[in-house]
């Protein structure tokens, strides 16, 4: 016998009544929801220790100049102002100044944005930059995490990620230090049309 | 950091003396109110946090139900796990000891030549002793989270399966980097020794060959896995490394996203205050080039899934709240329960992997029953330490004067005139006997405290000289 | 309707005062009481120790003892929890008695109403530091518990809430355990001490100047902590400060 026919034969043998599943859709239909989700959003995004900027999807170029003027690398992957080859290494990105790119939803009870693989293109980029922009559709932002998950595939793509602000770590005595391992800002351009 | 490791001082082979090593840690009085006060702290984050979401209860209610469903069908999950995760190219391994755990780990980075692992945070490696495994066969691991890479630099183990370096001061970590990392002596200042974890750990992660995770959710309908920091670090060791492995425990299978969404609007809000962590990767297949392997593993929990009063213990999803709340815990620190998972909800797990070494910890506790109502999943702590208590005495696992004690309460107490007699006797020595020999005599209580100071009569006594004739004919009290 | 007193054994051997307050009040209040011998302990102290089976009968005196009584007021959250949870497992009687007991201040905030509490007319001119024993607390539903998203209340405050004169301190952590625990006190008593210790600290802070309690086996300890410490705080369960006026 394999461990894996010991291990499920045990479990078989060990489990408890079966228990119904509850209807998580129903039962979340009953929850109170925020009065404001774009208000909620920039809120939420700030205490996460993200930066907001507001501004019109036509002005996108200016507004990321205007968070980072060009120093350094800038990677971004954004359909018109792309750089960023989709067969670099995953290493490749070490260097990276700023990293752009932009969400599929926001949410407004976290302040998190969901970025799939097809709008990373690399996964690595995103951690490895020292600042992050996201741009973020203000007409796509969700009530919470149950819609969100409503929203989207969460297999497409093979990875994606929900993003809170910038990197922090409070290991040390409790005291909250922004910029831990990945990005030490994040940025948020959130686009009217 | 390869070569034989010194084994680790902290986890004890003979029976933990929780009682013991917490009367260690109270003799420095201003550490335990700085432990104390860092954890209170933590937990005061909880409830503010949890004051956002009205529906919180609901919440609570509903992820217990979901996790009581996943687990009465905890084998056909799995298998739809293992199922749709294979299709997705991952390969799936399964352990039913630490011991075929950290095989089954080896032989992958064997087979690949790997000699440098990163891992982010695992509670179920810690378990399972990980690293020594590895270091002792020549691998070098590196922890990644800070607090844990803290601990493995200092040869400890975490004391907190949240927060791995809370015992420890900022001057302290200091020392340790200024040690390891050549940082300036006596610096302290936590952004400026964060920055230079930073750059030493980006190292390891750019020479990673391989980068273990932990997985906090396993989607069972789409074969995804689900790994939250706040560090970015779990992000960094699987978008780098051409090997992924992720280890898991069998009971962190929920069905899938909808479920998700629960437990993680519970999860950062129960373990540090936060609505979400600051990334929430949702892994279905490896990275282009990478191979994904997935370690599904027992170490006793399908033993303790079999235990009618336990098997809800399976619930937890290691957020720590139960630990951060615990008056006790505060007050004793991790290092006192001698195991990777302490405090209540460690105490309702370890005696079950043995019972012999762990039978104290169910007694470390007032059941004041604030565990069971921070949990976001409900499990019934207060009730489970009761239990283990019946079955660490049952087992003869208590010291024999206790035993004694008990036996001879039980019969007094049932007698109303055993404990009549038994109780003049005692009040009257209260009043005749000098403090200090009374206090001699009262041991353990009276060491911090004074005894009551007796009555002329009790209460059943005024109540018959001065009642009981109304009532009609009461039985001789004293 | 006819209720029965249960006094736990250490009040009835240490603290009749007590439970001679709360016959007081209850007959102030209208309430035919009896207090019938035959159960002198609920069986809880061996039992949470892990001696359940010695615990037993004396649980089973109790329900013999208080089976024929609509209600049964106990001068303690710690019993009457025991009861409530532990009765059923031994029958029917068991069940029936559980469901009949219920724990003072409860009764009185429940049954009798505050405005009929408010009647006796009691007087205390003190700053108060309320202490909630955990069973009655988080067992039996006493209070709001600051862990639960649940709509604030507090049967006790709102008790002492009719007492002419009478302030409430402002506590940092108002429902932390006072680390009596039962046998924990002897098995732990270095954990045990410094939680009732950084009780008294919290009281301190707040300015309190009597300690009010639903159980006398957390007052037993703090006073026992406080006295050591040569600390002249004055403590009080419920009973005793409902049962102070000029009446």
């Amino acid at each position: 016998m394999t461990s894996r026919d010991v291990m499920l034969a045990a479990i078989r043998a060990a489990r408890p009544a079966p228990v119904e599943r509850p209807d998580v859709r129903a039962r979340v239909s009953e929850f109170v929801p925020h009065a404001e989700a774009v208000f909620s959003f920039i809120e939420a995004s700030e205490v996460a220790g993200a930066r907001v900027v507001k501004g019109r999807r036509a002005e996108l170029a200016t507004l990321i100049a205007s968070v980072y003027p060009a120093i350094g690398r800038q990677v971004s992957v954004l359909q018109d102002l792309d750089a960023g080859s989709a067969t670099a290494l995953p290493h490749s990105f070490a260097d990276t100044d700023v990293f752009v790119c932009e969400a599929v939803l926001g949410v407004a009870e976290n302040g998190a944005v969901w970025l799939p693989l097809s709008r990373l293109r690399h996964r690595s980029a995103l951690v490895l930059a020292t600042n992050v922009i996201v741009a973020l559709d203000s007409a796509k932002i969700v009530e919470n995490l149950h819609d969100a998950y409503a929203a989207i595939d969460v297999a497409a793509d093979g990875f994606g990620v929900f993003v809170s602000g910038p990197s922090k770590t409070a290991d040390i005595e409790q005291a909250l230090v922004i910029g831990a391992h990945g990005a030490k800002s994040l940025t948020i351009l959130l686009l009217e049309e | 950091m390869s070569g034989a490791a010194r084994s680790l001082p902290v986890v004890h082979s003979a029976p933990v003396d929780h009682a013991a090593a917490a009367a260690a840690f109270n003799a420095n009085e201003a550490r335990v109110d700085w432990h104390d006060a860092a954890l209170w702290f933590v937990r005061e984050k909880r409830d503010r946090a949890v004051e956002e979401v009205p529906e919180w209860e609901l919440l609570r209610e509903l992820a217990s139900n979901i996790k009581e469903h996943t687990l009465s069908r905890l084998d056909e999950y799995l298998v739809a796990f293992e199922s749709a995760a294979t299709a997705n190219g991952a390969i799936v391994h399964w352990a039913r000891d630490a011991e075929e755990h950290n095989r089954i780990v080896h032989d992958i980075l064997v087979s690949r030549k790997v000699r440098h692992l990163v891992k982010s945070k695992s509670m179920l490696t810690e378990e399972c002793g990980l690293n020594a495994y590895l270091e002792e066969r020549g691998v070098d691991v590196v922890d990644t989270d800070l607090g844990e890479r803290i601990v493995q630099l200092r040869r400890e183990h975490p004391s907190h399966i949240v927060m791995p370096a809370i015992h420890l001061t900022k001057e302290e970590i200091g020392e340790t980097f200024a040690e390891h990392l050549g940082t300036p002596a006596g610096l302290s200042d936590p952004t400026e020794l964060t920055a230079a974890a930073r750059v030493h750990l980006r190292e390891k992660f750019l020479a990673a060959h391989a980068a273990l995770t932990g997985v906090n959710f396993a989607l069972a309908e789409t074969g995804g896995l689900v790994v939250c920091t706040n560090e970015g670090n779990a992000d960094l060791g699987m978008a780098l490394a051409p090997i992924h492995i992720a280890s898991m425990g069998i009971e962190k299978v929920i069905p899938g996203a909808n479920e998700l969404a629960v437990f993680l609007r519970m999860l950062a809000r129960s373990a540090t205050g936060q609505r979400l962590t600051v990334y929430t990767s949702h892994v279905h297949r490896p990275r282009e080039g990478q191979e994904l392997h997935i370690v599904i593993v027992d170490n006793g929990r399908s033993e303790q899934l079999g235990r009618k009063d336990f098997w809800r213990s399976l619930k937890c999803i290691r957020c720590a709240a139960c630990i951060n709340s615990c008056p006790v815990y505060r007050r004793s620190g991790g290092y006192s329960y001698g195991a990777t998972v302490s405090g209540p909800i460690g105490s309702v797990l370890t005696p079950g992997i043995d019972l012999h070494k762990y039978a104290a910890l169910p007694f470390a506790s007032t059941l004041c029953g604030s565990c069971t109502a921070v949990c976001p999943v409900k499990i019934d702590l207060d009730a489970q330490l009761y239990r283990w208590r019946q079955i660490v005495v049952d087992a003869g696992l208590v010291s024999v004067t206790k035993q004694l004690v008990a036996r001879a309460g039980g019969r007094v107490l049932a007698s109303r005139r055993l404990v009549a007699v038994g109780s003049m006797l005692f009040r009257s020595m209260l009043r005749a006997f000098p403090a200090r020999l009374l206090r001699r005599l009262a041991g353990a209580w009276g060491r911090d405290r004074e005894l009551p100071v007796p009555p002329r009569e009790s209460f059943s006594a005024w109540y018959k000289a001065n009642r009981a004739h109304e009532r009609g004919g009461a039985d001789d009290v004293a | 309707m006819t209720v029965a007193l249960f006094a736990p054994c250490y009040v009835d051997q240490l603290y009749p005062q007590v439970a001679i307050a709360a016959l007081r009040v209850l007959e102030r209040l209208g309430v035919k009481v009896d207090v019938p011998s035959g159960a002198p302990c609920c069986g809880q102290p061996p039992s949470n120790a892990g001696f359940e089976r010695l615990g037993e009968p004396a649980l089973h005196a109790f329900v013999k003892t208080f089976a024929k009584y609509e209600r049964t007021v106990v001068l303690s959250g710690s019993c009457a929890l025991h009861v409530r949870t532990h009765a059923p497992q031994l029958g029917v009687a068991g069940a029936h008695v559980a469901a009949r007991t219920v724990e003072f201040c409860s009764f009185l905030h429940d049954a009798i109403g505050i405005e009929r509490v408010a009647s006796l007319g009691a007087t205390c001119s003190r700053r108060v530091a309320v202490h909630i024993g955990c069973h009655g607390l988080r067992g039996l539903g006493l209070a709001s518990p600051s862990e639960l998203q649940v709509g604030r209340f507090d049967k006790v405050r709102a008790l002492l809430g009719t007492v002419r004169g009478l302030t409430f301190a402002n506590l940092a952590r108002p429902d932390e355990c006072c680390g009596f625990g039962g046998s924990f006190a002897v098995v732990e008593p270095a954990v045990s001490a410094k939680m009732g210790r950084d009780r008294l600290r919290d009281y301190d802070g707040g300015n309190a100047d009597m300690v009010v309690s639903t159980d006398v086996s957390c007052l037993m300890h703090l006073e026992g902590l406080a006295r050591r410490d040569g600390v002249a705080l004055p403590m009080m369960h419920v009973a005793e400060v409902l049962a102070m006026s000029a009446r």
